[in-house]
């Protein structure tokens, strides 16, 4: 029998099921709306946070694994805007005032300045930050009376500050080799001059970007961040300490302007010890920049090109005798004025040395002998034998902001026939203490030049990678080379030089510039380079002491500091008295 | 027809059983379904609170990391060369001049090397976690053939 109410039960089906397809319908159309869109990016704020991970910066250690820069814990201060907000409005000058006194006393703000921070904080903002790279000491002081005062009623409490710690860069000893190191500037953290601007991306690592979701299922997204490669330098801390000590001491009693030391292994082009003077404590940023300026860049060893004077003759006497255009024995009549490319060219003291033999022109660092020497190889010869020396660029050294130097080449506008003669005793051209200690090293390294550097190794990932010592270029001959350093001992020890070391044959040539040639006063630029023990090289030095005024000259202000390092780096760097240790070699 | 269907009324369940059957059977449906829910719960409450112990130790990690960096660098500013050789010279110490230094062949000593702060660069270490707990099933059968290889008159 047929159901007579079939067609509501059917009429009841077809509207059930007409108003479940219209919700589905509608859910679809919702969730592909424009203002779902909206909505979900909007929401998308609450799943989580975008978060930047830093490593910590990499420490740098110097040869022996003393630390020189490493990092320590400050804090950022900051107050909770809430608390102060929930205030009544009769409290809150109360709150400020006492906010204000304490950041006076341990932040280093003035009064002023916070009660403006908590007065005009930026919009929609809950928290505002007081002051950061706050010591560790003064937060931990600041903390203990936040604590101390918690119970206090509003306005004689700290209640709503709040200590952030983070690592910042730190040099444990303090000014030592801050030309060579750098700085790691607060509010900045990327290097400034030195291994931390020349190495920053291996020292700062790779920061991360990641979303760290609000939902705790998926809390196992963590981060495993590592830090920043370790380095370490070619630097000997002992003899950078004494190197400064004693470059210090000469700058002071010379009444120099300013100075620079260079020592460097010879063979394998590993600096040291840079030193300069005056130099910064890079602890103390507020200061920072008071010993520094144009005249005065932080590291003048490879940033400041100056005229090097006689010190440059022994590249073109190097020269000379790898032409083979005079011979060690080969004499010279020295007049006291020779006339090169139509301008009289006199001797440093204005003397007449009469006949000299090359080893003579040396010792007595005669300037007519080099122009003769110089006019004997002639333009294209001399020049060659300079850029193969590396004079007029850069040494590359793994240190930011070095210098090129200045060297004119026939042909350039501003290259006069004279420059030769001038050139030949190191006046008319410009080259830094690094350069000149990079070509010198030719002359004590069996005519190899090697290529100076401060990164001993890095260690990332665990591991350790050394720098292998580099020869950048054979300028002149193995048999140049001892020659010309057996020419430079013995004017050395003909001479007395104040550069000698007893127990120790060492090769060396002083070297004095005048500044200001038509200048009313007569500041010179004072040199000396020196290596040894001349058999067997560990060690070469140079000396520049910028503007002495006890003494103009190099061989009586800068020789005598020459002594005075390597009577110190003999010691720490355990290289017995020549006849000491050719007797332990025979044994 | 009439015998069949007396037949099947005869034998048909009491209604109050088949309503009994459904509502166990339903009431087994809620349990298996509150089993696979709880276990399910208390897994998710485990991995939490693992993914918070994970992430609490990460934070001691770093704040170890951090003290360990701050301590190393106040280890090195007591014995920087500012603060040592005032105590040196203090303690009577002065800078030996070369002269008085006497020098000895001792046997068997080596002179300080340059410092090693980690291993030098070496070929990979192997992998510590042995294959059978990576690898696939499928891996596995293949290596398993690999390395028994068939019987001659095989080729393959």
């Amino acid at each position: 029998m047929k159901n007579p109410h079939t067609w509501r039960y059917l009429t009841m089906q077809f509207l059930l099921a007409f108003f479940g397809f219209s919700l589905l319908a509608q859910i679809i159309r919702i969730q592909n709306s424009a203002e779902a869109k909206v909505i979900l990016a909007e929401s998308g704020k609450y799943e989580g946070r975008e978060v930047i991970y830093y490593p910590s910066r990499g420490e740098i250690y110097d040869r022996r694994g003393h630390l020189l820069a490493g990092n320590q814990t400050v804090y950022e201060v900051g107050l909770d805007l809430n608390i102060m907000n929930d205030l009544d409005p009769s409290e809150l000058p109360a709150f400020q005032n006492n906010i204000a006194l304490t950041a006076q006393l341990y932040l280093g703000m003035t009064y002023n300045q916070a009660i403006d921070k908590m007065s005009n904080p930026p919009p929609n903002a809950v928290y505002i930050v007081l002051a950061d790279y706050v010591p560790a000491e003064k937060a931990d002081e600041l903390i203990k009376l936040r604590d101390s005062m918690s119970s206090n009623p509003v306005g004689q409490n700290l209640n709503g500050m709040h200590f952030k710690e983070h690592l910042h860069r730190s040099y444990p000893e303090y000014s030592l080799a801050s030309n060579v190191i750098g700085i790691v500037p607060p509010q900045d953290e990327q290097g400034h001059s030195g291994v931390e601007e020349k190495h920053n991306s291996l020292l700062a690592g790779t920061p991360i970007k990641i979303w760290v979701p609000s939902n705790p299922n998926q809390a196992q997204e963590l981060l495993n961040l590592p830090a920043g490669a370790n380095l370490i330098l070619t630097i000997l801390r002992e003899l950078q300490a004494a190197t400064e000590e004693i470059l210090d001491a000469a700058v002071t009693d010379s009444g120099a302007e300013a100075g620079t030391v260079v020592v460097m292994d010879p063979k394998t082009g590993e600096i040291l010890a840079m030193a300069t003077s005056p130099r910064p404590n890079m602890n103390d940023y507020a200061h920072y920049g008071d010993t520094l300026s144009s005249e005065h860049p932080l590291n003048p060893a490879i940033s400041k090109d100056y005229e090097p004077g006689s010190v440059f003759k022994i590249f073109t006497m190097a020269a000379a005798l790898d032409k083979g255009v005079v011979k060690p024995e080969d004499t010279y009549w020295d007049h006291g004025i020779i006339i090169f490319g139509g301008v009289p060219i006199h001797n440093w003291n204005n003397t007449t040395w009469g006949q000299q033999d090359m080893t003579g022109c040396l010792q007595h660092s005669i300037n007519t002998c080099l122009v003769w020497v110089a006019s004997q190889l002639g333009n294209y010869n001399f020049y060659s034998y300079m850029q193969k020396f590396g004079i007029g660029h850069t040494t590359g050294i793994d240190l930011a902001g070095e210098a090129p130097g200045q060297l004119k080449l026939p042909g350039d506008e501003l290259w006069h026939p004279v420059e030769l003669g001038t050139n030949a005793f190191g006046q008319g051209l410009s080259a830094t203490p690094i350069q000149m200690v990079m070509a010198a090293s030719a002359i004590a390294n069996d005519g190899r030049m090697v290529y100076p550097h401060v990164l001993y190794g890095s260690v990332q990932d665990g591991q350790q990678y050394n720098t292998s010592p580099m020869v950048i270029g054979s300028p002149i001959s193995a048999a140049t080379a001892h020659t010309l350093s057996e020419m430079l001992t013995i004017s050395l020890e003909e001479e007395g030089s104040k550069a000698l070391v007893p127990g120790y044959r060492l090769a060396g040539k002083t070297g004095t510039a005048q500044i200001s040639p038509y200048g009313a006063n007569d500041a010179t630029n004072a040199s000396f380079i020196g290596w040894g023990p001349v058999d067997d090289p560990k060690f070469m030095v140079y000396v520049w002491l910028e503007k002495p005024r006890t003494s103009i000259w190099g061989s009586e202000v800068a020789a005598p500091v020459f002594k005075q390092v390597v009577e110190r780096l003999v010691v720490l760097l355990g290289i017995p008295p020549d006849n000491v240790r050719l007797q332990l070699a025979g044994q | 027809m009439n015998e069949v269907s007396q037949f099947v009324q005869k034998y048909r369940q009491a209604s109050w059983r088949v309503q009994l059957q459904w509502l166990v059977l339903f009431i087994a449906g809620l349990v298996v379904i509150a089993m696979v829910a709880g276990l399910r719960l208390s897994v998710s409450i485990r991995a939490v609170q693992a993914g918070r112990e994970i992430q609490s130790f990460k934070g001691e990690i770093l704040n170890n990391q951090r003290m360990n960096a701050n301590l190393a660098s106040q280890l090195a500013a007591l014995t920087s060369t500012q603060a040592m050789e005032p105590r040196a010279r203090a303690l009577g110490f002065q800078p030996v001049d070369p002269a008085q230094i006497t020098y000895v062949v001792v046997t068997g000593y080596t002179p300080q090397k340059d410092i090693l702060l980690a291993p030098p660069r070496t070929q990979p270490a192997a992998a510590i976690i042995l294959p059978e707990y990576t690898q696939s099933l499928f891996e596995w059968f293949i290596d398993l053939i690999q390395s028994n290889p068939p019987a001659s008159g095989w080729q393959p």
